[in-house]
């Protein structure tokens, strides 16, 4: 059977992206080990892909609309599939390719529910693939995020900085201790294990590294070191070239939301005589979510 | 048993530059095989399994003063490690040119020109009582003189030589139909990313210039195909009508017409054939052999500043193919 005879029946989505790269790159944040399995979500607003671990760790990568060049959506409701989060990045990679403005259609459902991706470039050469799609896995456990009071508990800081104190925290491992407090205004990451190790980012010494600071009280959870090094291990070299920073919030009963952007702006040829204002459209960026659920004792409920 | 020459700078930046690299690439030890006019670097021609590679040099395009003689019709041959031989020659690369400098800045100074010489020895190795062979280089440099010995496997025997030698014209042949390969860079980028998504890749080739590769799974199809490549030897005229089918609609009729072949190789094997541009070549083909025994892929070296074909280099692979039921 060709794919040109299912053509007329309409599939839920077709789009096209300018900018393979970035899409690798928002997808590989979220990939902190070989085999994963995503969920997909298809809606009017755009996609977005879901991974989660053992009901302790999920992650959401949002690509809306905005990211494509053409987004074309037909379903009624928000179609869903599972599909190998590896295997969709590795497919998605070789068709990004140094040098060469990669622009890929994008279609859902295929005759046989396949994800289908194509290379739109030029008449001469193409490049195909077919992912098989599986039903998806219930989400087992609901991250809603809700925050932890009146006031938020938040902060910003350098993307760099904060993957580079979460490396350093390796060595102690096992559960960290992430406390913020108002006065003075500092985050401290602590770990305690094979020895300690702690961090301060100190709000007032260092307005460069902390962009911002939200916190009226102080308050402080223990997560697990390798679901919070999950949340940056894979950040995009784009994002650290970029000079971004990540956001990270602490909700209710510790719940700690941790938000990077990754840019799939169009390639640009860099020139060095235009000004880097316009240089890229606000719009398209990836927004990363992680969701971290803090460890859990009897005599660790200061949250208040 | 003699063997021993000068090597031309030529032949240097050749084998140092060009060569070496790529052949290290195909695999770390290969044969060396030296008869009376060329010079043969060959990778798994008595053992079946792996891909084969050939690299064939006429002794000029290597060698000065070569000087070769054997009982068994003046054939030499034996297992070399490259890895080992790329570092001896360009460890004594680099005395040879320091010499060369240092001379040609004196007008009249050293007259004794410099060479690098290659021959055969057999030596005993300290702690030893046994001599073994080496393949030894020998220059002077400013203050010094270097020698460096690669070991190499004992001569092999005049049935195994004949062996070689048969297995050689074996893989002389050509495939009907050859095509160029478009872009080596991007190719090779391809197949490099291709190679973490599956291990079978299907390779088609058609007469009217098509090359389709796939690589599909339980979970996975993902190929890309190629059109209107130069065609060398067998071509044909493509359907007028096949410019809206898919990639996998149009070699699937291709093989109906009997205008395609296709094989399956491993997708590693691929990838080691590209590598092979670390030899700089100036273009490369694929072709499949009669009844799909081999996928062949022929690298063309060109005269330089012409187009022409410089017939004393040649360099190809065979790559095996894989039983389809074994996938």
């Amino acid at each position: 059977m060709s794919s040109s005879a299912v053509e007329p029946e309409s599939p839920d989505l077709v789009c096209q992206l300018d900018n393979v790269q970035g899409v690798v790159d928002a997808l590989t944040s979220v990939r902190w080990k070989r085999q994963q399995d995503a969920v997909v979500e298809l809606s009017e607003h755009g996609i977005v892909l879901i991974v989660e671990e053992t009901a302790c760790l999920q992650a959401k990568v949002y690509l809306q609309r905005e990211l494509f060049v053409r987004y074309e959506y037909s379903a009624e409701g928000r179609p869903r599939f599972g599909v190998s989060l590896g295997l969709f990045v590795d497919c998605l990679n070789t068709f990004s390719v140094q040098g060469h403005s990669s622009a890929i259609e994008l279609r859902y459902p295929g005759p046989d529910m396949q994800l289908l991706l194509k290379s739109v470039e030029s008449s001469d050469s193409c490049t195909y693939a077919e992912i098989r799609t599986r039903i998806p896995d219930t989400i087992s456990w609901d991250y809603n995020f809700e925050p932890a009071g009146s006031t938020p508990l938040s902060f910003t800081v350098k993307s760099a900085a904060l993957k580079e104190a979460i490396d350093d925290l390796e060595w102690p491992g096992s559960s960290i201790h992430l406390i913020l407090q108002p006065t003075p205004p500092s985050v401290t990451f602590r770990g305690e294990g094979h020895g300690d190790l702690q961090i301060d980012f100190m709000c007032q010494a260092n307005t460069d590294l902390l962009v911002a600071f939200h916190c009226d009280r102080e308050v402080s959870h223990r997560y697990k070191y390798k679901f919070l090094r999950a949340t940056t291990s894979n950040i995009p070299s784009s994002v650290i070239r970029d000079n971004r920073g990540s956001k990270l919030t602490i909700g209710r009963g510790g719940m700690l939301k941790v938000q990077h952007l990754v840019s799939v702006a169009k390639p640009a040829i860099p020139h060095p005589h235009v000004d880097s204002a316009g240089y890229q459209q606000p719009s398209r960026i990836a927004y990363i979510e992680f969701f971290v659920k803090p460890e859990v004792d009897e005599d660790d409920a200061n949250d208040t | 048993m003699k063997f021993k020459a000068f090597l031309t700078d030529n032949g240097v930046s050749l084998l140092d530059k060009r060569f070496l690299p790529a052949l290290e690439k195909m695999g770390k030890i290969c044969h060396l095989y030296l008869t009376r006019d060329h010079i043969y670097f060959l990778h798994n021609l008595l053992n079946g399994d792996g891909i084969q590679c050939i690299a064939q040099f006429r002794k000029e395009a290597l060698f000065d003063e070569y000087r070769l003689s054997s009982q068994n019709d003046d054939r030499i041959s034996f297992a070399i490690d490259l890895s080992l031989l790329h570092r001896a020659l360009h460890s004594i690369i680099s005395i040879y040119t320091e010499f060369s400098a240092s001379d040609s800045g004196v007008p009249g100074g050293n007259s004794a020109p410099n060479h690098i010489q290659i021959k055969l020895v057999k030596k005993l190795p300290p702690h030893s009582q046994q001599p073994m062979p080496f393949l030894t280089f020998e220059t002077k440099g400013y203050k010094s003189a270097v020698i460096q010995d690669v070991p190499i496997s004992k001569p092999l025997s005049r049935s195994d030589v004949l062996e070689l030698q048969a297995a050689l014209d074996m893989a002389q042949d050509l495939p009907q139909t050859l095509i160029q390969v478009p872009d080596m860079h991007q190719l090779q980028n391809f197949v490099e990313k291709m190679k973490n998504v599956g291990d079978v890749l299907s390779v088609s080739i058609s007469k009217y210039g098509d090359l389709h590769l796939q690589v599909s799974t339980s979970l996975i199809t993902l190929g890309a195909e190629f059109r209107k490549l130069s065609v060398i030897g067998e071509q044909a005229q493509s359907p007028t009508d096949d410019q809206n089918l898919s990639a996998q609609s149009r070699t699937r009729i291709a093989l109906q017409r009997g205008d395609a072949m296709t094989v399956q190789v491993s997708v590693k094997h691929f990838f080691k054939s590209l590598q092979c541009h670390a030899a700089k070549p100036d273009c490369a083909f694929y072709g499949i052999a009669q009844q799909g025994a081999c996928l062949t892929v022929v690298f063309q070296f060109f005269i330089p500043g012409t187009h022409q074909t410089d017939k004393a280099i040649s360099l190809h692979c065979r790559l095996p193919v894989l039983d389809p039921g074994a996938s």
